[in-house]
């Protein structure tokens, strides 16, 4: 006995168009992009410094400081290499996307790291932003073309273990 | 329930994120009551990923709770009527003292809402023709009026007594889904709230006069809005007898019920099947007056307590819906007391009224149930009489006359089935 052959396929796109709203506090760092700034906002509760900041520390739920600027530079706090192709990817692969612990700022931002083989990234390299040309600067990450390192690791990678929660201990 | 706060329903907020929508609304709930949100042992919130427009969107309003340390939460993706709902089975099964539940609903989001509400229907046959989000309404409104159950003047008086404007004027607006017209219809807008509950003693503790949640309900129907009829709500019905028996007092008895009509029609039927008599509807304005999306029911829950908490209600109803046409539908039995001690104990009443435990009597099985009698078609139903009562129909008995020559003649040609068409079976129109 054979059943009926199912439908395999019907057509039925859906589009769907957004307003996204970055909220008072994103918007803050976003603008801050747009200026080739990278700012950061200080928690009065918990002593913690955002970057991307909201506008309320999401642990102690105080608002946060006015923002100030960071110098950029920051550490490979960990990374991953991409080796696979797939629909829009912008850089050939191989190409490195890392967590950036940007110098003054306890949690991390995440974008690409070039202009170094990937093989010679390693957790704690010194890297420092490139920034677009003036004509494509934007209020988004993409002012940001990606990262390079500037020199080799300067910390014992093993005595910043990863596992330090940037927000603080659970039991705290 | 210990405390209730909203946020203002704007039509587009276009400055705030999530949390920031909600942290100030959870911040006036918490200080009305006098807790932190480090006293709070449970979180459950509700909003929709397609009306923000991106996945596990709610993630982001756990900011305003303080998730780190890791808390205890949950969320339901979809109306936070039903968030309350778990919140206060959770506080039933004794997991905790206190729980916040929270609402975010953001209808402006959307560019077009036409190209979201189609998403919430059956991909296969109704879907693809892409209604417009008004479209079902307008369907359960025309059938509404074409049973005799409502006319269009009676929604533009439902109007009139929400927007002070004269009904002969509401009347001459053109229409927007023929008989609905724009003021019929919920504005959209952006909005949160926020409920604390708490059980028993700690409720007491915490406030002088808590709401008590007698009893909570809530029932679904069939997904496909063609297999229903929707001059009817039967889910509304039986949520509404489930939460009386719960409660130990009958929906007919309370003095206000905050409903959840997104479109005006729905009040009179919704009414009519809670069998409502002298209740205020809507004293907070409801729906019609802003829609937050998936906030809406919780803020009718939200309303209904406020009138008691504040001393001039002794008994409330909060209705909520989710889907098309009024497809699930949740009511909440509210009073300014608790249930009586000396009952046996029902899941509507607070863990630690003073009782012993061996007095908690498991429930009587539910009855089984009696088969859905549907009404008959041929008999227009007087307002105000649910379409479910029991209205035997002689499965034999000749439509009629009314009824399209063209079926007549398949039932003509298919004589078996003519002993109970598919609509007498409850099945098929």
């Amino acid at each position: 006995m054979t059943l009926p052959e199912p439908v395999e396929t019907t057509s039925s796109p859906l589009y769907m168009n957004y307003t996204y709203v970055a909220g008072t506090g994103r918007s803050v760092f976003l603008r801050g992009l747009n200026e080739r700034r990278l700012l950061a906002r200080h928690c009065p509760g918990c002593s913690l410094v955002y970057a991307p900041a909201p506008e309320f520390c999401s642990r102690c739920l105080r608002p946060v400081g006015p923002p100030f600027e960071l110098p950029g530079t920051g550490e490979v706090s960990t990374f991953c290499v991409v080796n696979f192709p797939f629909p829009g990817q912008v850089y050939e692969p191989p190409y490195v996307v890392a967590h950036i612990m940007l110098d003054g700022a306890h949690n991390r931002l995440m974008h690409l790291v070039r202009e170094v083989a990937p093989e010679e990234v390693t957790i704690g390299l010194r890297v420092e932003p490139v920034w677009v040309d003036d004509d494509e600067l934007d209020t988004s990450t993409t002012s940001i073309r990606y990262f390079r390192p500037i020199g080799r690791p300067t910390r014992d990678v093993a005595a910043v273990p990863y596992a330090q929660t940037p927000i603080g201990p659970a039991d705290a | 329930m210990v405390s209730f706060a909203q946020s203002p329903c704007v039509p587009a907020d276009r400055e705030h994120d999530m949390a920031e929508i909600v942290l100030p609304v959870i911040r006036e709930a918490l200080d009305a009551c006098g807790l932190t949100r480090d006293d709070i042992d449970f979180f459950a919130s509700g909003s929709h990923d397609f009306y923000e427009g991106r996945t596990f969107s709610y993630i982001e309003s756990l900011d305003a709770v303080g998730a780190w340390p890791p808390i205890s939460e949950s969320h339901v993706e979809m109306d936070a009527a039903w968030a309350f709902a778990e919140a206060w089975a959770w506080l039933q099964l004794g997991e905790g003292q206190t729980a916040m539940v929270y609402g975010i609903g953001r209808s402006s989001l959307a560019a077009d809402l036409d190209q979201i509400l189609p998403a919430q229907l059956d991909p296969y046959l109704l879907a693809p023709l892409r209604p417009h989000r008004d479209a079902l309404a307008g369907l359960q409104a025309r059938a509404l009026i074409d049973a005799g159950l409502l006319t269009e003047r009676q929604l533009a008086e439902i109007v009139s007594r929400y927007k002070d404007v004269a009904v002969d004027k509401l009347m001459d607006a053109p229409h927007v889904a023929a008989p609905l017209r724009a003021h019929d219809i919920a504005p959209p807008g952006d909005a949160a709230a926020v409920i604390v509950l708490a059980a028993g003693d700690t409720a007491r503790r915490l406030t002088a006069h808590p709401a008590w949640v007698r009893g909570l309900d809530h029932r679904m129907e069939t997904h496909y809005p063609g297999v229903r009829d929707l001059t009817c709500s039967p889910s509304t019905r039986r949520a509404g007898e489930r939460a009386a028996e719960l409660a130990g007092f009958a929906t007919a008895d309370v003095q206000v019920a905050e409903l959840h009509t997104e479109y005006s029609y729905q009040e009179p039927l919704l009414v009519a099947e809670l069998g409502l008599k002298n209740a205020e509807v809507n004293p907070s304005g409801g729906p019609l007056a802003g829609w937050p999306a998936t906030a809406t029911g919780l803020i009718r829950i939200g309303e209904a307590a406020r009138r008691i908490m504040d001393g001039t209600t002794g008994r409330a109803l909060a209705h909520a819906t989710n889907g098309p046409a009024l497809q699930h539908n949740l009511v909440c039995l509210l009073a300014a007391q608790p249930r009586d001690p000396g009952q046996p104990r029902d899941p509507g009443q607070p863990r630690d009224a003073a009782q012993p435990p061996e007095a908690a009597q498991p429930r009587e099985p539910e009855q089984p149930r009696e088969p859905e009698q549907p009404r008959d078609a041929g008999q227009p139903r007087e307002p105000g009489q649910p379409c479910d009562a029991a209205q035997p129909r002689d499965a034999a008995q000749p439509r009629d006359t009314a009824q399209p020559p063209e079926a007549a003649q398949a039932r003509d040609a298919a004589p078996a089935r003519d002993a109970a068409p598919a609509r007498d079976a409850g099945e098929a129109r």
